[in-house]
């Protein structure tokens, strides 16, 4: 298929990709074991000393465990609304024609536009309205509807290419629209839905400014909220920061490691069948 | 007449109704949670305010201040420019390396899952260590970038990436590509994994080498990739602003030639701790501007895109 | 049951009766200070002795973020009962929507313990009330290494030959002069802010409020060439060089000086307890001629106008007032309390409360960050400039005057 000095090529780009990848991720690693003063005075040698004060000093001024598992389960929760409401509202836009189908294609990729940060006061004010404020629901639902306009412009633009014989030869067989759905279009787009979901997942789980502005109380507060704490208006430990940003990076790397096998698994079905 | 079951609601009905339940948690949740603040916040930019409290009426004068009135009007301009250059360079750059890696990714050589969870890794980094560490790597006194530059005899190469207009804004680019072309190289590799493998094998049979596969066959059937891909480029481009907030601070440091406009907009709606003052009139007036230029745009992208898709 | 609710009623109103404010719960106080959490807790502590039936609960938030969460829950109904604010214009941000309860020497009769400049600097100026009782001056000045004085001999330098001279003596030994940098904006502010006001002089500042001059004076621009003249002093690639790098050369011993605000004191003995940093104001242009450090107050503690516990809160900003407060504030956070009569005990501390004596107003901060193009933001963008060499000394002051112009009448002919 391809001529060796080809396939030289293709791996020396991958592995020169790879390379520089991972490089500046080991240096991020290797700089939670030091000092600040370390990082700055030795960027790139070994650690003077493995030291785990600063993953102790996260331990003692944070409630790591509580705003990891708060973390957790905003990211979690708020990406199942998003893909659950986006992609049968992407469904909709997909496979039926009606009138306003534009409009409201264009109703969803509009809020990708305007960053919400903008409305903030407005949202507080409205979230304060409905008794989400210092509310992890409340975070949920904002998460979620940020993430709706992309969900619906991936998961569109991949069932749009869905071949009509599949839903011809269902619905001649008797299928209901909501099989054809569930049997149908929903396993084919599992890539899509790997693609919308890390696409918002990352911003979600990585965020700090809505956690801080919507969320007081300390036992719900999120991961990079809690580890703001050590960002300070004259100096910012960045060993800490570091060590606490690593950890954080943790759960969604064993996640997408996870996901990346299903994302393999799940093109190459698409494409048998197809 | 009585009540109908559903079961004899008349065809038509029964759509209708099964499209508006597909649709309406999604509307739903967007209007209440987004286009309702959002517009909101709109209305804000019609009037004056003093931090936060409303003075008076301002008509379009927000608006004109920031189109016609220097220096908020330089400020645009030169934030505007700045943000299609970042789009152009991410689309050559990013996207175009990200469409190279998909294809080698796609072949399934030795390696290729290492190679693709490793090229993934920055994507699910935090912005906020990224830019420190890319930081600390262009730090002009031992920064890797320079020490590298010096240790190999090239220490005339050795400057002060992020201190100079001439290449502050390059190096954000690079690091910005260096952060997240992975995920395009998924998006394409999505798009090219669905290519039936009898089209790509006839074209070998008629003699069509590696590269005019890759021209002919596979960059025309990844259209669908490619639309999500420029839209969602083109959307984050213009709304830019963690990355060189890190990097640059938000004044666009040195003096405003790496300002875009995420950063214009957030020093103007909430002013900065050290030098600029909030003008919450300005600010909104100011994200009105850029949502009806990215609105009317990826319209326009999105229409163009999809006759291509139709076409190819 | 028609006659309950009349009942119910005259009970709940008698019981309202008995207190003007709220039955004392906790009292938010919210701050952008992170770094000082503890002592807080510790100043809460010493305030209890006085009043142990107040409760107050500290919180910090991510500095740069503060001033929109505080915004937000202000405007949101949702505000903290305690706030510590910002000074001039950042403290009209809050206190001109109605946010802040006005203070006045009824309420606070401590407010007799502040210089009429430090009042000046938590008043909105239309108004003339005060808002916020001060809680730090500081001052931009010339920190530096004692020890590495010390070893090459060297008498901290008074005047700018003298200046010039030590620092091409260091860079001869490969030693960096100074540690700044012109890559963060602000620090291009705090550059001028520590050298420029011994020489444009004391009267420069009356002559700008005045419309006597502008920035276009050559007293200014002068001041101004004399920054250029430090650029071979500054490390290699300085304009690449960042607020934390400029610090971390400063605590690592590797530059000798630092042009740098009062307040990285506290920071840098915390992260190098061994350095022995000395303090000194800016170069005098001769021998003999005054010596000025940029001076400006930091900010302080204000009441949320709508709080329910207003005579707790009052309790507490009393509290704040007093040379008790300002004597463990100083000797705690390593800041120049504003309050008379309080003793700082740390030495160097004490040596910039004496060099604090000689300053001018911190021009752009205290003057000109009332309103947009500030001040602020187009010195740091001028001075950026200047010191890239895009642009000359003359150009950044005619650049600045224009911006201001458009909106100061002093300035407008």
């Amino acid at each position: 298929m391809l001529k060796p000095w080809q396939t030289a090529l293709y791996q020396a780009l991958l592995a020169a990709t790879t390379l520089v990848m991972l490089y500046p991720v080991l240096i991020m690693v290797l700089s939670a074991f030091k000092t600040t003063g370390e990082i700055y005075a030795s960027p790139f040698a070994l650690p003077a000393a493995w030291s785990l004060q600063n993953v102790a000093t996260i331990w003692r001024e944070t409630r790591f465990l509580t705003y990891l598992g708060n973390s957790i389960l905003v990211t979690v929760t708020s990406i199942a609304v998003m893909l659950a409401t986006g992609t049968l509202a992407a469904y909709a836009l997909a496979r039926y024609t009606f009138r306003g189908n534009e409009a409201i294609y264009l109703f969803f990729l509009s809020g990708l536009m305007v960053p919400l940060k903008l409305a903030i006061i407005p949202l507080f004010i409205e979230l304060k309205t409905l008794d989400l404020l210092d509310n992890r629901l409340g975070l949920i639902l904002v998460y979620a509807a940020m993430g709706l306009p992309s969900t619906v412009f991936i998961m569109t633009g991949f069932l749009k290419t869905v071949p009509a014989e599949l839903e011809e030869a269902a619905r001649i067989d008797g299928a209901s629209e909501a099989r054809i759905l569930a049997r149908i279009m929903l396993p084919l787009s599992r890539p899509a839905l790997v693609i919308a979901g890390i696409h918002n997942a990352v911003p979600i789980w990585n965020d700090f400014f809505f956690p801080l502005v919507l969320i007081q109380s300390d036992h719900a507060k999120t991961l990079p909220q809690g580890l703001t704490v050590f960002m300070g208006e004259f100096s910012t430990d960045w060993g800490v920061l570091f060590a606490g940003l690593t950890l954080s990076a943790l759960p969604l790397t064993v996640v997408y490691v996870l996901l990346s096998r299903q994302f393999i698994a799940g093109l190459t079905s698409g494409a048998v069948k197809g | 007449m009585g009540a109908r079951s559903l079961t004899t609601m008349s065809p038509r009905l029964r759509r209708t109704l099964w499209i508006a339940a597909l649709l309406a948690p999604a509307v739903l949740l967007l209007a209440t949670i987004v286009v309702t603040p959002i517009l909101s916040a709109f209305v804000y930019a019609f009037y004056k305010w003093q931090g936060l409290a409303r003075v008076g009426f301002a008509g379009l004068e927000n608006f004109r201040l920031i189109l016609f009135q220097p220096p908020f009007s330089t400020w645009t301009y030169n934030a505007f420019l700045h943000n299609i250059i970042v789009f152009v360079a991410l689309m050559v750059v990013q996207n175009g390396t990200a469409f190279f890696l998909a294809a080698a990714l796609s072949k399934g050589l030795r390696l290729h899952r290492f190679h693709q969870v490793s090229l993934f890794l920055p994507v699910i980094l935090s912005t906020v260590i990224i830019g420190f560490l890319w930081k600390l790597f262009l730090n002009p006194l031992f920064g890797l970038v320079n020490q590298t530059l010096i240790a190999v005899g090239l220490a005339s190469w050795a400057q002060p990436w992020l201190g100079q207009p001439s290449t502050a804004l390059g190096s954000l680019i690079l690091v910005n590509a260096w952060h997240w072309v992975g995920f395009p190289t998924l998006v394409y590799l999505a798009g090219m994994q669905r290519i039936p493998r009898e089209i790509l094998e006839a074209a070998e049979i008629d003699g069509a080498g590696e590269w005019t596969r890759l021209r002919r066959v596979v960059w025309p059937l990844v259209a669908p990739s490619t639309t999500i891909v420029v839209i969602l480029t083109f959307i984050g481009a213009f709304n830019w602003f963690e990355l060189p907030y890190i990097m640059s601070g938000l004044e666009g440091s040195p003096f405003h030639t790496t300002d875009v406009l995420g950063l214009y907009f957030y020093r103007t709606a909430f002013g900065t701790v050290s030098s600029g003052l909030q003008d919450f009139g300005r600010g909104n007036a100011l994200a009105v501007l850029i949502f009806l230029f990215i609105l009317a745009v990826s319209a326009w992208w999105i229409r163009l895109l999809r006759r291509r898709e139709i076409d190819l | 049951m028609k006659a309950l609710l009349p009942r119910l009623g005259a009970a709940v109103l008698l019981a309202a009766s008995f207190g003007h404010q709220a039955i004392a719960a906790e009292l938010t106080f919210w701050s952008w200070r992170q770094e000082d959490r503890a002592v807080y807790q510790e100043i809460i502590a010493d305030f209890n002795k006085l009043h142990p039936d107040v409760k107050i609960k500290f919180e910090a938030f991510e500095p740069t973020t503060y001033n929109t969460i505080l915004s937000t829950a202000l405007a949101g109904g949702k505000g903290p009962d305690l706030i510590q604010a910002r000074a001039y214009g950042g403290l009209e941000a809050f206190a001109k929507p109605g946010y802040l309860l006005a203070l006045d020497k009824t309420m606070v009769p401590e407010l007799d313990n502040f210089s009429a400049d430090a009042l000046a600097a938590e008043s909105m100026r239309e108004d003339g009330k005060v808002y916020a009782v001060p809680f730090a001056t500081q001052s931009m000045v010339v920190l530096y290494n004692k020890d590495t004085f010390k070893s090459h001999a060297l008498q901290p330098p008074e005047t700018w030959d003298d200046l010039i001279a030590a620092a091409k003596m260091f860079k001869g030994m490969g030693m960096m002069a100074f540690a700044n940098g012109t890559a963060t904006a602000w620090q291009n502010e705090v550059l001028m802010g520590g050298i420029a006001p011994s020489f444009y002089g004391r009267e420069f500042n009356a002559d700008l409020v005045a419309g006597k001059a502008t920035f276009e004076d050559k007293r200014f621009v002068d001041a101004l060439t004399k920054l250029t003249e430090l650029k071979e002093y500054l490390p290699t690639g300085f304009t690449g060089v960042d607020y934390p790098t400029m610090q971390q050369l400063f605590i690592s011993g590797r530059a000798a000086m630092i042009v740098a605000g009062s307040f990285e004191i506290a920071n840098f003995r915390k992260q190098n307890p061994k350095l022995d940093i000395g303090v000194m104001p800016g170069p005098a242009p001769t021998k003999g001629a005054p010596r000025l450090v940029s001076l400006f107050v930091d900010g302080g503690y204000a009441i949320n106008a709508k709080t329910p516990y207003k005579d707790d809160a009052i309790k507490f900003i009393r509290y704040t007032a007093t040379p008790r407060f300002g004597d463990l504030f100083s000797n705690k956070l390593g800041n120049v309390s504003p309050i008379k009569g309080v003793k700082i005990e740390d030495g160097l501390l004490a040596e910039v409360a004496k060099v604090n004596a000689s300053s001018a107003p911190y021009v752009m901060l205290v003057n000109f960050r009332y309103q947009e193009p500030t001040g602020s933001a187009l010195i740091q963008t001028g001075v950026q400039k200047m010191m890239a060499g895009q642009a000359t000394p003359a150009q950044v002051g005619a650049e600045v005057t224009k911006g201001i112009a458009a909106y100061y009448k002093p300035f407008q002919k």
